[in-house]
């Protein structure tokens, strides 16, 4: 794993400037890379992962916030939130804070 | 090298129809817009009434038989009765559309998808297909509200098209703006001439004949090329006497935000103009269907005054020349909207391209 790749396992991960992030209606939302001019949709889960980076949130921190939203053990939610993170990661969504 | 028209096929003027400006005012300041800088930023902001709107639209369709009505501004999604409007449209059982800048379309979302029936298409207008090139002219933060607007339209599969000015600026962009706006999912993508509001305008932004004629070139091989619906509006150079748009063929009219019916709404409340001889009738004191035959005398004046200025030079073997052989130019000079360029003419022989 590369230095930048452990950096966004760890939750130290930004959204790129150039995607744009648009909540549809709370459970659906829509990212467009406008420098490969690709859309991605997300669900409601991976919504706030997003908006969780966009914060400056770790993994810990999201996993914690889902944790709170939904019956999900700490566990869980961790694995949930870096498996998408490693999502936005392989698309080039993110990059290392 | 000789300029060569493009060979206009005999044109399309879409379904019968009514413009509708449902405001003067706009958020955004954009130095090209045509309305006129006063209305926009200077005088309070006008709406146009929505039961004067009902009533229009009620005759309107009984009378001229219009199916569809197309809004603009100002920006009108500012009308705060916007979702009202939209009603007396799906009333009615017309079809509309409407040409938005997208800074609020988060905010009338809700009401798009409320009338998706009823509304056919978004039109965006677009400057560019960066957010440097389109902020330039319309500010900071105005491409990203774009692009989440086409990102809505795009998940929920609601048609929309770009509407892109031809200036100096975005002539070098052609192919990169269309390719954008096709990977952004829209439906097609249409462009216009500019049309010049000052000598200004004219020098910075519009082009010579030649260098429309390289451009309408430019759009006509990406329409070979893509699939995408590319269109150029009226305005383009057509030296040939057939009715060159909808308003001069009778098909279509402009109700501007006071509730007048005039022409066409590319004259209506023109930038600089002198008069308002394209307006026919104030509606609020007057029925549409007394005010329409005088709407139809003047749109069938112009175009055989347009004809008989083609025949004139035809006669006398010349070309026409940019300001004769584009529709719009022709009208703008013919209703007096345009009173700086003959005042720039006169002034120097070579300072306004657009027009020489």
């Amino acid at each position: 794993m590369s230095g930048a790749e452990q950096s966004i396992a760890r939750g130290a991960a930004i959204p790129r400037e150039d995607i744009i992030f648009t909540d549809l209606d709370g459970s659906e939302g829509v990212l467009v890379d406008l420098n490969r001019k690709k859309f991605y949709q997300l669900n409601e889960t991976a919504i706030l992962v997003w908006r969780g980076l966009e914060k400056r949130m770790t993994v810990a921190m999201i996993a914690r916030e889902m944790t709170e939203l939904y019956e999900v053990s700490l566990d869980q939610a961790i694995s949930s939130v870096e498996g998408l993170l490693a999502s936005f990661q392989a698309q080039k969504l993110v990059r290392p804070a | 090298m000789e300029s060569l028209p493009l060979k206009i096929a005999t044109p399309e003027y879409g379904p019968r129809r009514l413009t509708v400006e449902l405001t003067n005012i706009c958020n955004l300041h954009c130095s090209y817009c045509l309305r006129d800088e006063d209305a926009l930023y200077h005088q309070p902001a006008n709406f146009l009434p929505v039961d004067l709107f009902a009533r229009v639209i009620k005759d309107a369709r009984e009378f001229m038989n219009i199916e569809q009505v197309m809004f603009t501004g100002g920006e009108p999604t500012l009308h705060p009765g916007f979702g009202k409007i939209l009603a007396v449209v799906a009333a009615e059982k017309l079809k509309c559309s409407f040409v938005t800048n997208g800074w609020h379309f988060d905010r009338i979302w809700p009401l798009i998808l409320e009338h998706r029936e009823t509304i056919t298409h978004v039109s965006f207008s677009l400057d560019g297909a960066t957010a440097e090139s389109h902020d330039r002219w319309r500010g900071e933060g105005s491409f990203a509200r774009l692009v989440r607007a086409f990102s809505r339209c795009w998940a929920r599969q609601v048609p929309f098209n770009a509407k892109v000015g031809i200036r100096r600026d975005t002539v070098p962009q052609l192919e990169q703006i269309t390719l954008f706006v096709a990977r952004m999912g829209a439906a097609g993508i249409s462009f216009a001439h500019i049309m010049p509001t000052s000598t200004d305008i004219a020098e910075l932004s519009a082009l010579t004949l030649e260098e429309r004629a390289d451009a309408e070139r430019e759009i006509a091989m990406l329409r070979r090329i893509l699939k995408l619906r590319i269109s150029i509006d009226v305005g383009y150079y057509n030296p040939y006497p057939t009715a060159p748009c909808s308003a001069l063929a009778g098909i279509s009219g402009n109700l501007n935000y006071r509730g007048e019916l005039s022409l066409c709404c590319n004259l209506s409340g023109f930038r600089g103009a002198n008069g308002e001889e394209d307006v026919v009738a104030d509606l609020k004191r007057e029925e549409f269907q007394r005010a329409l035959p005088r709407l139809q005398d003047l749109a069938a004046t112009q175009a055989e005054n347009r004809v008989r200025m083609l025949e004139g030079l035809a006669a006398a073997g010349t070309k026409a020349d940019l300001a004769n052989g584009s529709p719009c130019l022709f009208c703008l000079d013919s209703f007096g909207k345009t009173p700086w360029s003959a005042v720039a003419n006169a002034s120097t022989e070579r300072s306004l391209p657009v027009l020489q």
